[in-house]
């Protein structure tokens, strides 16, 4: 096994860095297409992570981030949701069975004490829905202050004479889940507001997405499959 | 037919990290979890570059970089290979040895700046998934001969060059270079269960 020994010393020595300049190109392009260098490259990263335990933390300048910021506005490429990329962190999630975690996980970042800069930042919360059989996966985001949701299908598909009806329940409104509309289209994010609820409602409410007929539910009630999620915050 | 909402539940089989959940609404594009990620780990990944740069200037550089990096490629994050901080670790890590390679006269002629030591943002979470593996890694580097210890030390932690570490023992880079591999079939057999 003299190649894989080989390949093993030049994945270690490139994760150490010792490594001249060319020598490290060369690698930076071969792990591309050399699967094997790329995963031994990633069992050293693997390996030696524990060391970086024993750097300092260094506050970077306080305006680091808006320059981050500007240069990811500048790309083009910030404005972009991809969804097809949504999808694949959400197969990936439910293939490892913890997508429905995801509704009760609670967030808790130690915020440092600088300020962040991009935009003002909304408290801005999401939900995931997990697919099942016949619903496609959805990802919604939520701006608190507006109380303004953004609903997006991951796995667009038609559903002729079919629609989506977004629901709310909360013990608060009482045992029947609430309508909060239809999806404009199947195949595209829905935004809405929904200023009738206050925000700590929100924060608790359960979310639902129900398939439906074309004009929606007939009787106010969900009558389809339904899927659920609770609000996850990712603001402060 | 469901004609009521419950509150959803479900099996917690491995609950995904704050830092996993962050990354992964950044690979949707949310620019709020983005700057919770910045906060979350930028005095970490600041603090590794400027180790390996010891430049203000060129940390600063090789930061913002990274960053963009992580925004862009945060889909291709895989939790089943790295844990969040390892593979933003690695991306800044890469990206900073680029940079001291290419200019190579930069490591050993120039003193550290002055390090304001900023508390360390990252979750305590990921601390804790990191203090076993780090327990493991100290007693395996524990078993190399000293030399060849801060050998592996300099060049991960400070990256120091072939030709930098053998100034610094008095070997010639081939010999280093030697050691170095030694060390690392060392230290992964140890590391291998």
């Amino acid at each position: 096994m003299i190649e894989s020994d080989d390949i093993d010393e030049l994945a270690g020595e490139y994760v150490l860095g010792t490594l001249d300049a060319g020598e490290r190109a060369s690698i930076a392009a071969r792990r591309k297409r050399e699967p094997n260098l790329d995963a031994a490259i990633r069992d050293w990263e693997r390996r030696l992570a524990p060391l970086d335990a024993d750097t300092r933390a260094v506050a970077p300048p306080a305006d680091l981030f808006g320059r981050i910021a500007r240069r990811i506005e500048a790309t083009g490429e910030g404005a972009v949701t991809e969804l097809a990329e949504v999808r694949r962190q959400l197969r990936r999630w439910r293939k490892i069975g913890i997508a429905a975690s995801l509704v009760a996980a609670t967030l808790v970042v130690t915020t440092g004490i600088r300020e962040v800069v991009w935009q003002p930042m909304p408290q801005t919360y999401v939900a995931v829905f997990a697919k099942d059989d016949i619903l496609p996966a959805f990802y919604m985001t939520f701006d608190l202050a507006r109380r303004e949701l953004t609903i997006r299908p991951v796995d667009a598909q038609r559903q002729p004479g079919k629609t989506y009806q977004l629901w709310i329940a909360s013990e608060q409104l009482g045992p029947a889940p609430q309508s909060l509309g239809l999806m404009d289209d199947t195949m595209a994010p829905t935004t809405k507001v929904i200023s009738q609820y206050d925000q700590g409602l929100l924060q608790r409410a359960t979310f639902g997405v129900s398939l439906e007929p074309s004009g929606g539910s007939p009787t106010g009630a969900p009558t389809g499959p339904a899927l659920h999620a609770k609000l996850l915050p990712l603001g402060k | 037919m469901i004609t009521t909402l419950h509150h959803a539940t479900g099996p917690m089989l491995s609950k995904p990290t704050e830092l996993e959940i962050l990354l992964s609404a950044v690979a949707a594009g949310d620019q709020a979890a983005f700057g919770m990620l910045y906060q979350a780990t930028s005095a970490k990944l600041y603090g590794v570059a400027l180790r390996i740069l010891r430049r203000r200037d060129l940390a600063d550089e090789v930061i913002q970089e990274a960053y963009v990096r992580i925004w862009n490629n945060a889909a291709t994050f895989d939790s089943s290979r790295a844990s969040p901080i390892t593979w933003m670790v690695s991306i800044t890590r890469n990206r900073a040895l680029d940079e001291v390679r290419r200019a190579s006269h930069l490591a050993i002629e120039t003193t550290p700046e002055a390090l304001d030591v900023a508390d360390d943002a990252m979750l305590a979470s990921e601390r804790v998934e990191l203090a076993s593996d780090l327990a493991r890694l100290r007693a395996c580097l524990d078993d190399l001969e000293p030399d060849r210890r801060e050998i592996v030390r300099l060049a991960y932690l400070d990256g120091l060059s072939r030709e930098e570490l053998g100034l610094r023992f008095g070997h010639p880079p081939g010999t280093i270079k030697t050691w170095l591999h030694r060390s690392l079939k060392q230290l992964k057999s140890c590391l291998t269960p």
